[in-house]
């Protein structure tokens, strides 16, 4: 299998020497009527607002046309693409645009799903603020097959009149959660805060972390995971529902949080507790922080299948969210608040006020299966 | 006379035969590239991931992963004790309020809960039971020392919330799909024997009802027992999570970013169906064991077990109608927190940002309902006449009428009973091949494909139970067979016929994975959009379209009953017919 994998990435990288540079006029002229139908996760209704403006703009300053096809997990796209390619559907296909990250892009690399190196050539790229890693996705070198959108960082989200300082590690969530049994937990891996989670965790926990950037290997993967389950072992005896029962999902943890059950959610949006108050979902009294350590950070991007029927209307549509106006909106906290990815003299309005936390870099891709598949076999049933 | 009738038979015939094969390639050709694909790729045979050499490596992974025992276990537990519990609990009600001066109002109020989408039900059952739910804040409210940590209804372990849920939103179906059977069986007349030879108005019920109804009922259990068995959406809002049942494993190893889980998810969908077919014969083979088998109790008189049917009614409508309401106030809640009784904030801004996209989308959903049911409704009765045609020929040949189940009718109800992105996956692939731009086209007939089976179910008891000496007294009087059809047999069964195309399009309206996997995002949907909100858990945004989920089809079911109840009269005819018949006999 690894061979047949070997095989394709390689064809694959036969075929960006001789791609073309992209005649960005043609482009634009080619673009106007084309309706692109972006695949993105649909659960929030700021985010998908957020879109409809940016419909809205499209329409009228290129012509073209956004369709936002709200899905539960992008996987859901590489699915059909996935499908599409079984039928040699080269051209015509039905999706023109993604939104994805880590695994997911990783995922469409490998099968060939994309083909197009197109990021560095979009005119708006010169605003991107090149000290992100924002050519490498969870250690995987994207190669302009996919463009920066935003920033997540891995944070926590707490009440501050019910606790005046939230445990600041890993070690000091265990000795509250010691204190008073049954008020956290995690979501439940392998959802992708939860495996974000054990990420984190096994980090600060690591003796040398430094093996975590590194493919994980079989033989010592116990040795160096051991820290984390030792912990995991002792946090779930005084975790919320004694560990038997996790929340599915971030959004889970807030709506828990807002409940009373919890005393700390998760969340990769640092600006999310401001939307959630606006809309009525968090008391006004909750603030976001970071562990001392910093926030686990990644990028997420958008990208374009290799058959797109829209390529022209796709690129257009990458290239007006990555402008300093689409980026600002899209940073506003009173919207959706994602943090931008565009060097910060650009931006303007709120979303200027938003601070990156400290941030620690992904560990190596393949530590997500392993750590998951290790979860699962001890506290998964 | 009788050569002319033959004649004129003979001449409907070939547009009969057309219609019945359309009818058949509309409804049974999707099952070739569907059942097709689930059983290539889960003998390994993946032509995306090159994998070209069958192998049971899929069947491996999946036995291997830790927690499928229990995984499975708590599928097969949740699908027999909501179906069981179903079973004697609806038939519990009919038999405690049938007639009674309850009944005309639980007919009433079938339409509305019959109309709530199955997930739509589960968010409100979950707003209702979970631990901060409605009815926690009350016993809050009346014993503060009250934590409701550790009643664990929603996501408990066993899937005991996942039972009572799906018990609850089935039994309205059960009674509903019940009502032309007793209608057929005399019920009346029965009791009024039975009672006459000693018999008390229970044990009557029990005895010589239940046994006759159980065989009649069978088709709908089935179909609630595979929905128990391969349902995603409502048991990732309340089922267990830790594991989650085997569906909504399967649901995530497909969604996986990592497409080598794809064997082991095929596998588990080929696992689902053998379980079904395993439990379709259990099923067959309790009612045979109860009905057949054991007459022993049948004839006993001594004992009738105690019916709680009337108390067990006013659960579930109580249930039914509390989710609407919490729906309802939660679509207008700016912030609602535990433990408040009633919102300390009010807002309808989430309505006014909505509305603009509501409109067309309400009027897509139903537009694309009402042209799927339709055809399926025609291609329905093409079935329906078809089995009446070779009934009556089979009748005059040979006196013993073989039976016609297995294989026919779960041929019929593959759609229904296959875990359906299993089947979807080898559809799509077909629709890449032949011309996947024809969204509109395929997600149609999808609709249509997993539609039928329901509205066959729902008119089943009706055509049996249609008087065909009817047809031959018209037919005898010299009108042709299509007028037969059209003037006496059609308006009497109209409203049967309406009432089951509110069922097809409420089951259209329903699809989420057909209309997104063949739709390619292109056509959304009231469903569509509620599932892909569902996923970030905003209670109000959710409350807004489960409502509309709800309300849409409540409107078509609204329809069918007033248009049915036009029709009353004819219906009240043929009834006055049967008793001449009975007095002349």
């Amino acid at each position: 299998m690894y061979k047949l994998m070997t095989i394709i990435t390689l064809l694959l990288l036969s075929g960006y020497s001789h791609a073309k540079t992209i005649n960005w006029p043609e482009v634009e002229k080619k673009a106007q009527g084309q309706t692109v139908y972006f695949y993105a996760w649909g659960g929030s209704q700021n985010i998908n607002n957020y879109l409809r403006w940016a419909n809205k703009q499209l329409q009228t300053q290129y012509s073209v046309t956004l369709k936002h096809v709200k899905v539960t997990d992008i996987s859901e796209a590489i699915t059909r693409l996935l499908a599409e390619k079984t039928a040699a559907k080269n051209s015509g296909g039905s999706v023109d645009m993604v939104w994805i990250n880590g695994e997911n892009f990783k995922s469409m690399k490998m099968h060939g799903l994309i083909d197009l190196p197109f990021a560095n050539q979009l005119p708006n790229w010169q605003y991107v603020d090149k000290s992100f890693p924002v050519e490498s996705d969870f250690a995987e070198p994207t190669l302009g097959l996919e463009a920066p959108w935003g920033i997540g960082q891995l944070v926590f989200i707490y009440d501050k009149q019910r606790i005046h300082n939230p445990p600041s590690s890993f070690a000091e969530m265990l000795t509250y959660a010691t204190a008073h049994p049954g008020r956290l937990s995690y979501p439940r891996p392998p959802s992708f805060h939860g495996t974000s989670f054990l990420k984190s965790a096994l980090l600060e926990l690591s003796l040398d972390p430094q093996h975590l950037y590194q493919p994980v290997e079989s033989d010592t993967f116990m040795q160096i995971s051991a820290p984390l389950w030792d912990y995991l072992d002792a946090f779930h005896k005084v975790a919320w529902q004694q560990g038997e029962r996790f929340p599915a999902s971030s959004a889970e943890t807030i709506q828990l949080l807002d409940d009373g059950q919890l005393d700390l959610a998760i969340t990769f949006n640092p600006n999310e507790v401001i939307s959630a108050q606006l809309n009525g979902s968090l008391a006004s009294s909750t603030d976001t922080y970071a562990l001392q350590a910093g926030a686990l950070s990644n990028i997420h991007f958008l990208s374009i299948p290799w058959n797109a029927s829209a390529k022209e209307g796709a690129l257009v549509a990458i290239n007006f969210l990555l402008s300093p106006a689409a980026q600002s909106k899209k940073g506003s906290l009173s919207q959706w608040g994602d943090p931008t990815i565009l060097q910060s003299q650009y931006i303007t309005g709120s979303a200027k006020k938003t601070k990156l936390f400290k941030s620690i870099p992904e560990p190596h891709p393949s530590w997500q299966r392993a750590l998951e598949a290790e979860w699962q076999k001890r506290y998964g049933h | 006379m009788n050569a002319f009738l033959f004649l004129r038979g003979l001449k409907r015939i070939p547009y009969f035969q057309i219609g019945f094969i359309l009818t058949l390639g509309i409804c049974f050709l999707p099952l070739l590239p569907g059942l097709a694909g689930l059983l290539l790729s889960a003998l390994g045979f993946i032509p995306a991931l090159n994998q070209y050499h069958f192998s049971l490596l899929g069947f491996y992974q999946l036995l291997s992963w830790p927690g499928i025992t229990q995984s499975i276990l708590s599928t097969l537990l949740v699908t027999l004790a909501s179906t069981l519990l179903t079973t004697l609990l609806a038939f519990s009600i009919v038999q405690s309020c049938w007639h009674s001066r309850w009944w005309k109002k639980i007919e009433n109020l079938l339409a509305p809960i019959l109309a709530l989408p199955h997930v739509a039900f589960a968010v409100g059952f979950a707003f209702l039971f979970s631990t901060s739910g409605f009815l926690a804040r009350i016993a809050q409210l009346l014993n503060e020392s009250t934590t409701f940590s550790d009643w664990e209804i929603i996501h408990n372990q066993y899937g005991l919330g996942l039972i009572f849920a799906l018990t609850i939103k089935e039994i309205p179906f059960i009674i509903f799909m019940s009502i032309p059977i007793f209608k057929q069986l005399n019920v009346d007349k029965t009791v009024q024997i039975g009672q006459s030879l000693g018999y008390s108005r229970d044990q009557v019920w029990q005895k010589i009802i239940f046994p006759q109804w159980l065989p009649k009922i069978r088709f709908s259990l089935f179909a609630i027992m595979a929905y128990s068995l391969s349902v995603v959406d409502v048991s990732l809002v309340i089922g267990p999570t830790n594991p989650p049942t085997l569906p909504v494993l399967l649901w995530s190893w497909l969604n996986d970013a990592n497409l080598f889980t794809l064997p082991k998810a095929s596998a588990g969908a080929f696992l689902l169906l053998l379980s079904c077919i395993v439990l379709v014969y259990l099923i067959r083979f309790l009612e045979w064991l109860i009905a057949k088998r054991c007459q022993g109790w049948q004839v006993n008189g001594r004992f009738a077990l105690p019916t709680m049917g009337k108390s067990v009614i006013l659960i579930t409508y109580a249930i039914s109608f509390a989710t609407l309401l919490i729906l309802f106030t939660w679509s207008f809640v700016q912030r609602w927190s535990y433990p408040d009784i009633i919102p300390t904030q009010w807002s309808g801004r989430f309505w006014l940002q909505e509305w603009d996209y509501l409109w067309t989308i309400t009027k897509n959903s139903a537009l694309l309902a009402i042209a799927s049911a339709t055809i399926a409704l025609i291609c329905v009765l093409i079935l329906h006449e078809n089995n009446a045609q070779s009934k009556t020929s089979n009748n005059t040949k040979t006196s013993k009428v073989s039976l016609r189940f297995p294989l026919p009718a779960l041929l019929i109800f593959i759609p229904i009973l296959a875990p359906q992105i299993s089947l979807l996956f080898g559809m799509q692939v077909a629709t890449l091949y032949i011309a996947s731009q024809h969204y509109y086209l395929w997600v149609i007939w999808s609709h249509i494909f997993f539609a039928f089976p329901y509205l066959y179910l729902a008119l089943d008891g009706p055509w049996r139970s249609y008087d065909q000496r009817l047809d031959k007294v018209s037919l005898s009087l010299g009108m042709s067979p299509i007028k037969v059809w059209w003037k006496i047999k059609m308006p009497i069964l109209l409203p049967a016929i309406l009432f089951a195309w509110a069922i097809a399009i409420s089951v259209s309206l329903a699809q989420y994975l057909p209309t997104m996997m063949l739709g390619a995002g292109r056509i959304s949907t009231l469903t569509t959009e509620a599932v892909a909100l569902a996923s970030g858990q905003d209670r109000r945004i959710s409350a807004i379209y489960a409502l509309m989920q709800s309300l849409l089809p409540a409107l078509f079911f609204i329809l069918a009953i007033i248009i049915g109840r036009k029709t009353g009269k004819l219906e009240n005819r043929t009834r006055s017919c049967d008793k001449n018949d009975i007095i002349t006999q």
